[in-house]
């Protein structure tokens, strides 16, 4: 390989799926991750699960992070479904906001790789995703 | 090998998973990414590539979103690349173009992909040109490319596609003075967007004035009022697109400058030298070239390796026929050459060339060598003379 894994800046793609239209968590987070020196896809909120799949696989992301703070995180699980389907397998979900400490198991077990609380750390955040998408980029087929 | 011929069937048999992958290798220069374009040219060719460009705020995004809907409603399968500027001290970048062309996410027949400038100034992406080609092979019957908004120095835009779009708004104080020079002259289209604000109508007779001004061209720039938000004027700059399309296709062809897919398999076995090292073709045209080798007994040096001679050879001969792909001749005056790795007997090494910038005068190409194993061998940079005299089709002269 002539060019080093992470000479190439990870891929994320930052967006909210269902009702709720609180984004600014979702932005500082995107500015979080951009001055880490990763490419951020921004979409905004209200976004559909076909959508965020069709999104994920045009822009080939290395890591979905779902804003959620009135519960949509309960839908998470369906975009993991619709992710895998797509044959997007390789890609890491992280699901960032308000989710209750008992639902956190669950997400995981359904293929969530890392829910952040409120309070978590910019380098906490960073470190992880960063290392998420060295995972999903090991995954994923070449072309 | 194996894996880049399929996946080349598979993007031009419209597969949209291969074609984000194959995006992937050519924005991050994979090593496979050499060998996948050169067998992309000869799939390309269908596109119509169109730049839209202009000042911060003018309403690039939106009026790209209202282009690709009337493009759909004419049928049209769309690629779109969209360009935004990455952070000069952490390389990082927030991609937001995306965030106006929503009602598309879905549709089958658009595929945007977001590229970050990187380090590259000029309001375009280094890979720009690469991301064209691989969406153009794809089957995309237009392609749209919109740049970082930067305002006077964009003309790299108008090297970069062939209808290049340059959009005005008024009410941006002095937003006419943003756009006389440089870019006014490589403007095929001029849109006066946010039409359905004040002042647009003058807006568009200042641009009308300064075009007045100018000699007269074969294509004059039309000066079209849009309302992205109303869609007022999109078909007229569909209709004027299209138009531009047709006549710089006849242009074209009047001046035979349409580049011949088939200039490196007519070359090649002219070439005596590269003939006797035994050098195939794999793929070429267009500014690309790829051509391969197995190392034999008689290429081993005292060390027991490769000669450094016959890696180089094959490289200049990627080089060669990658240069003088356009039909017109083109002499080699430099050529550098790193060897990372040692070269075996009975490896088989194969040697990407691909353009990195071509002018009137001087073009400069890179060429990677890259053995079975996929390593990278050698690593070639050269810089060719255009002479200019056409290249002869069928003579052995």
């Amino acid at each position: 390989m002539s060019v080093k894994d992470n000479a190439v800046p990870a891929k994320v793609l930052v967006t909210k799926i269902g009702l709720d239209g609180h984004d600014r968590g979702s932005r500082v987070v995107a500015a979080y991750l951009r001055d880490a020196g990763m490419e951020v896809i921004y979409t905004g909120p209200w976004q559909r699960i076909p959508a965020v799949v069709a999104l994920t696989q045009e822009e080939d992301v290395d890591v979905v992070g779902i804003s959620s703070l009135a519960t949509d995180h309960l839908i998470v699980p369906k975009l993991v479904r619709a992710l895998e389907e797509a044959g997007l397998a390789h890609v890491r979900v992280v699901v960032g906001g308000i989710v209750p400490d008992d639902e956190v198991a669950t997400l995981q077990e359904r293929g969530v790789s890392k829910v952040f609380h409120p309070g978590s750390s910019r380098e906490e955040i960073v470190a992880t995703v960063q290392r998420l998408a060295q995972e999903a980029r090991r995954e994923r087929p070449e072309i | 090998m194996s894996d880049v011929s399929t996946a080349v069937d598979r993007l031009v048999g419209g597969d949209k998973a291969t074609l984000a992958r194959a995006l992937t290798a050519v924005e991050n220069a994979r090593p496979q990414a050499r060998e996948l374009l050169a067998a992309l040219q000869q799939h390309t060719g269908g596109a119509h590539v169109v730049g839209v460009t202009g000042a911060p705020g003018v309403g690039k995004s939106t009026l790209c979103n209202a282009l690709i809907r009337e493009w759909r409603a004419r049928g049209r399968r769309v690629g779109v690349i969209a360009v935004d500027p990455s952070s000069p001290l952490t390389g990082g970048a927030v991609l937001g173009d995306r965030v106006r062309m929503h009602e598309h996410d879905e549709d089958d027949g658009v595929f945007i992909r977001s590229l970050a400038a990187r380090s590259n100034a000029g309001g375009l992406a280094a890979s720009t040109t690469d991301v064209i080609t691989v969406l153009d092979a794809a089957g995309m019957d237009c392609v749209l490319v919109e740049t970082v908004g930067t305002g006077q120095s964009e003309v790299d835009i108008a090297r970069t596609v062939r209808s290049t779009v340059v959009v005005s708004a008024p009410g941006l104080g002095d937003d006419v003075q943003a756009i006389k020079a440089g870019i006014l002259e490589v403007a095929d289209v001029l849109v006066v967007n946010k039409a359905d604000l004040p002042h647009a109508e003058q807006c568009a007779r200042q641009l009308r004035a300064m075009l007045s001004l100018r000699e007269v061209r074969a294509w004059q720039p039309p000066v079209i009022m849009t309302s992205a938000q109303t869609d007022q004027g999109l078909q007229d700059l569909a209709d004027a697109l299209q138009r531009h399309n047709d006549e710089s296709n006849v242009e074209d062809a009047a001046h035979g400058s349409i580049a011949f897919a088939d200039w490196p398999q007519r070359l090649l076995p002219r070439d005596r030298f590269a003939q006797h090292l035994g050098i195939e073709l794999l793929a070429g045209g267009g500014g690309h070239a790829s051509v391969r080798m197995r190392v034999q007994a008689e290429h081993i040096s005292f060390n027991g390796t490769c000669h450094g001679g016959v890696t180089f050879s094959l490289a200049d001969t990627a080089f060669g026929l990658a240069s003088n792909s356009h039909g017109v001749v083109a002499a080699a005056i430099d050529a550098h050459i790193t060897y990372p790795r040692a070269v075996r007997i009975n490896d088989t090494l194969t040697a990407s060339a691909v353009e990195e910038s071509r002018g009137r005068r001087f073009a400069t190409y890179r060429v990677i060598v890259t053995r079975t194993d996929g390593a990278t061998v050698a690593t070639f940079t050269g810089t060719v003379a255009i002479i200019g005299d056409k290249q002869n089709r069928d003579s052995q002269k």
